[in-house]
Formats: structure tokens, sequence, C-alpha cells
């Protein structure tokens, strides 16, 4: 099923002709009634006037974290507060939380942005929600709640914790979907079993999972031991909260609601756009968002974009999956090094495990660029210059994809920190005073 | 003869093959022989243990996670006489078999070396060259 047929299956090219005219109109309005924008364009020279296409949107300058923290709490809306019916924030891991702002059209194109995606997961009005995200400033209860009343299903609004209070809903209320992090999601499937719930005593067919990175192996585990379709939901606070984007039942990339959120890719260093399919840093442009426009707003994710039509039907841009963030990045002897990268590179190679440490330090004025890296168990050989061949291929592969050469050290079997969270990928020794 | 050879890969720090001798001593296990070799940041110790132990050894190592494979070597007998070590040299030359690496080691009682020999390929081949000597 498809929610709004006509936006998610729009030719590409009437889509752009949209695009354009709401982004004049975006950044008519944050010119005239944001000081904040007012002076960012001017610096540049930018003036409302110059945009009349969507390809005119490269001519505007970013808005960064920063911006938001700087104008705390609200600094950075364009509406005077009596416009502004709702407020969400987030708390940022370091320093102060950045606050967000929505008209009364915000919310409802935010929960249109959601209803989308429960549509998109084969979820209707015959559906009974048990939401599990954080109700509050986050913006995953919330924003989940009014798409969920937007598709006219039933919302169990459940909040986060007491799971096992949530598995008696999840029973006794036939729950057929479950909104929560995925990491939650298997914390839900492990009390199960150590209760002997039978899975297919619930009624639970479909899961809708975001707010953290996951993977495919999680989404398989999910998948198998709650006997659900487990699907990507995804969003962030700036832009409006979960809802920006959502797979299809293809499970096959994020479809992005780009009348409302308009995303690009760029470089991270040079800031200029990347070729479709390229891999770079996701921006967004809120399209339709008056409380608090985002202009080119960099999420410092690092993604793809696919343009080509989904076998669902709709023609809505994808997003792939999310490969790392922008600011992990390093700059190693003037090159950027990503840690992602050597994840990718290590994938390559079937003799690497995929873990590995990345330490850089600058040793007589010279980087050093060191990457701890551990052989299968399986392909240790009384060879030596078997496993110096293989270290060879993987300095060598390095070296091309990256542009510096590494210095690969081979490490014992479970040496380095094995961690589905944000494990620490590189280690920066250098001091830059 | 094939005998099965440990070998076990060595990070290039302090005290790491003493590590393996003394887990190997805590474990009753007799080193009977080893060699060490190595290439610019890591090495590699090759062993070798009574036939008894060589699974429980390997076992051994793996939980401890060392990285350690297992593996055929040719095992040759040589008396103390002059050009035997010759012969069986050209025999695996004219039969085309490269060599990988070889040791070789003695035991104080006894006249005999025992040397060590790892074709590069065709293991199989080498015994049966060499043991006919």
């Amino acid at each position: 099923m498809i929610w709004n047929r006509e936006i998610e299956c729009m030719p590409r090219e009437k889509m752009r002709v949209l695009q354009g005219e709401k982004l004049k109109r975006i950044v008519a309005h944050a010119y005239n009634n944001s000081l904040f924008y007012r002076r960012k364009f001017d610096e540049y020279g930018i003036r409302p006037e110059d945009i009349s296409s969507i390809d005119d949107i490269v001519k505007l300058p970013f808005t960064v974290k920063h911006d938001l923290r700087d104008n705390y709490p609200f600094g950075m809306m364009a509406v005077p507060m009596s416009d502004i019916i709702r407020i969400h924030a987030s708390s940022g891991t370091t320093g102060k939380p950045i606050v967000v702002g929505y008209t009364e059209k915000d919310l409802e194109n935010w929960s249109e942005a959601v209803a989308r995606c429960l549509t998109s997961f084969g979820l209707d009005s015959s559906d009974l929600i048990q939401i599990a995200y954080g109700y509050g400033l986050f913006t995953g209860g919330l924003g989940l709640h009014y798409g969920v009343q937007r598709i006219g299903a039933t919302v169990i609004p459940a909040g986060t914790g007491n799971t096992v209070k949530q598995l008696q809903m999840m029973s006794d209320f036939s729950t057929s979907a479950l909104a929560c992090t995925p990491s939650y999601a298997m914390y839900m499937a492990e009390k199960m079993n150590k209760y002997d719930i039978p899975v297919d005593s619930l009624s639970l067919r479909i899961g809708i999972f975001g707010a953290e990175p996951w993977t495919e192996n999680m989404r398989r585990e999910i998948q198998d031991k709650l006997h659900i379709k487990a699907y990507d939901i995804y969003g962030l606070t700036e832009i409006s909260g979960p809802g920006v984007g959502g797979e299809c039942e293809c499970q096959n990339g994020i479809h992005i609601s780009e009348d409302l959120f308009y995303p690009e890719i760029v470089d991270p260093v040079t800031l200029e756009s990347v070729g479709p399919g390229q891999r770079g840093e996701l921006v967004f442009t809120t399209l339709d968002k008056w409380g608090m426009p985002m202009i080119r707003y960099r999420t410092r994710d690092l993604t793809t974009l696919n343009y080509e039509t989904c076998e669902c039907g709709r023609t809505t841009v994808r997003m792939g999956k999310i490969l790392g963030r922008s600011d992990d990045m390093l700059i190693v002897r003037g090159v950027n090094v990503f840690p992602s990268q050597v994840e990718s590179i290590l994938l390559e190679f079937p003799e690497y495990e995929p873990y590995f440490l990345i330490e850089v330090d600058r040793i007589n004025n010279t980087d050093t660029f060191q990457i701890q890296v551990e052989v299968k168990p399986e392909f240790y050989t009384d060879k030596i210059n078997q496993l110096v061949r293989i270290k060879e291929r993987l300095t060598s592969r390095i070296q091309n994809v990256i542009g510096i050469q590494p210095e690969i050290k081979i490490v014992q079997p479970n040496t380095i920190e094995r961690s589905t969270g944000k494990s620490k990928r590189a280690i920066d020794h250098r001091k830059f005073e | 003869m094939l005998i099965r050879q440990i070998s076990v890969f060595l990070e290039n720090r302090n005290g790491q093959f003493a590590g393996i001798a003394r887990l190997l001593g805590e474990n009753n296990i007799n080193l009977r022989c080893f060699t060490v070799s190595e290439s610019n940041d890591f090495g590699l110790a090759r062993i070798l243990v009574d036939n008894d132990d060589i699974d429980r050894t390997y076992n051994l190592l793996k939980s401890k996670s060392y990285g350690v494979s297992i593996n055929n070597v040719v095992y040759l007998e040589s008396g103390n006489v002059p050009g035997s070590m010759v012969k069986a040299m050209d025999k695996l030359s004219e039969a085309g078999i490269a060599i990988e690496y070889m040791y070789a080691y003695a035991e104080s009682e006894s006249s005999i070396s025992h040397i060590i020999i790892r074709a590069a390929d065709n293991e199989e081949l080498a015994d049966q060259l060499i043991s006919g000597i």
C-alpha cells in the first residue's frame, strides 16, 4: 500500500519542479523571518531571488549543529513563539541540548511523513501499534504517535521500560506492530525466551525500528526471533524526527519524503556535491517546515542516495545504510581517512575479521598510520610468506583506496575490542598545539 | 615419514614466545623442538611436541587466542654419514619440489640428526622420495 501515491510515485522531473517551488518559498521565509538565516545569507551574498529551481540549492550556505547550540533555545525560530505549538529537544552527548520548534503545519507534515512510512511497512487502520519509544522531549514517542493516529491505527502509548509489562500488553492487546529501538527489540526477544512466552502466542507481525544504526545481521536475528518483518525508520530531531524516511516492503533502502526533506550528498571536505550513487555526507533541507526551517543541514551521516525507481513503485529517492559519521574522519598526511572505508575494505578480504583499530601519531613531523587487524583463525599457516602476502595485499588495497600507505599490524585473534555500539575504531595520538 | 607440526603466530612484542613456553610447561607439554622465524613485524614459532600431545597443544593454544595452525612436514633421520643430506636434496630438486623451509635438531645421547623439511607443495611425494634413502 502507498499512503500518498501522488507524491511517492511522482515522476522525478515533476518532483524536482515541486521541490524547486517549495525551496523558493522556504528560503524567502527563512530570509525574511529568521535573523540567523538573514545574517548568514547576507554574509554569503545570497538573496532569495537567486533561487529559481532546486538546482540553485548549491548556492546556499550550510547549517551545522553548532548553529543550533549557539542559538539555544529559540534563536533559530522563524515564526513568533505564539505560532510554535510544540518543542522537542535532543540531549546530545556533549554540551547544551538542541531545541526544535514546530508550527501546526509542521506537525501535520511530520505526521504525513510518518504515515507514509507506516503504510510502506504494511500497516493500516486495523493495526494496533505499541510505541515503546520514549515520550517527552525525545521525538521518537510523539512522532510515531501522531503518525499512527494519522493512518487511523490504534496507538498503544507504552513508552519505554518495564519490559514485563510491555510483553503483557503485547499479549493482552494483540499488538500487531512494535515501535522501538532495534536493540530494545532484541532485549524483548530475550525476555520472552526467559519467561517462556511463545512468540506465536503474540499477534506481532511488524517492527518499526530506528533511532540507532543497526546491521542486516541484527535485522535477520530480530526477524527470526520475533517472527516479524523488521523495518528501518530514519529521522533526526533537527529535521523533524522519525519518519524523514523509511523502508518499503523491498527492504532495500530508505525512501525519503523528499517533497518535505530534500536530501543531498556532499563531499565532507570540499562540500561539493558528489555524483549520483557516490558516498558522502547527507545534507537535508526542510522544504516545508516553517517554525524552524533547516537549510542545507549537515547531518554528519555518511551514506549514498539511489534515484532509481524502486520495485515497490515509489519514485522517491532511497538512502543507503549509514556508513559512518563524517566527524569520525581523520586527516592523515593531508588525506581524509574514514574508519568506515577501512571497514569496507576489510570486508572484501575473506582472510580478515571485520574488526580493526586505527592508530595515528606524529613522529618526527610525519604522521604514522597504523591499522591493527586480525587474521581469521582458519587462515593461519606455517608459511610466513603467505602471511606476509596477505598483509601486503591489504596494504596495497588500502593505499589504492584511501591514498596513503598504512602500516598493517596483524594482532592475535580476539585482541581487538568487539562492540556493536560506538566502539572506538580510531585513536589519534597527535598533539596539535 | 610425515609428522604434524604446530605453528603459532607471534606478535612483535616482548615475552610472546615466553608466554607460549610457559603455557605448554604449565600443562606438562614437552617442547621437543622449535624454531622461530620472523618477518618485519611478526614472527612464527614452529613447534614439535610428542605425538600424544599434538591435538591437546593445538586446542590449548587456540583456546588462549593464539593464531595457530597444524600441518604435515617431512621428517628424516640422518646418520652422521657425510653426504646423506645431499641425496635427499637431490631427490627433491630432480622431482621439481621446492623447499619452503627446513630445520634440524639432534639429541645429545644419539648420533642421529633429525631433519624437518617443509616442501612448498606435494608433501606426500616429497616424503616418498626421501623415505627411500
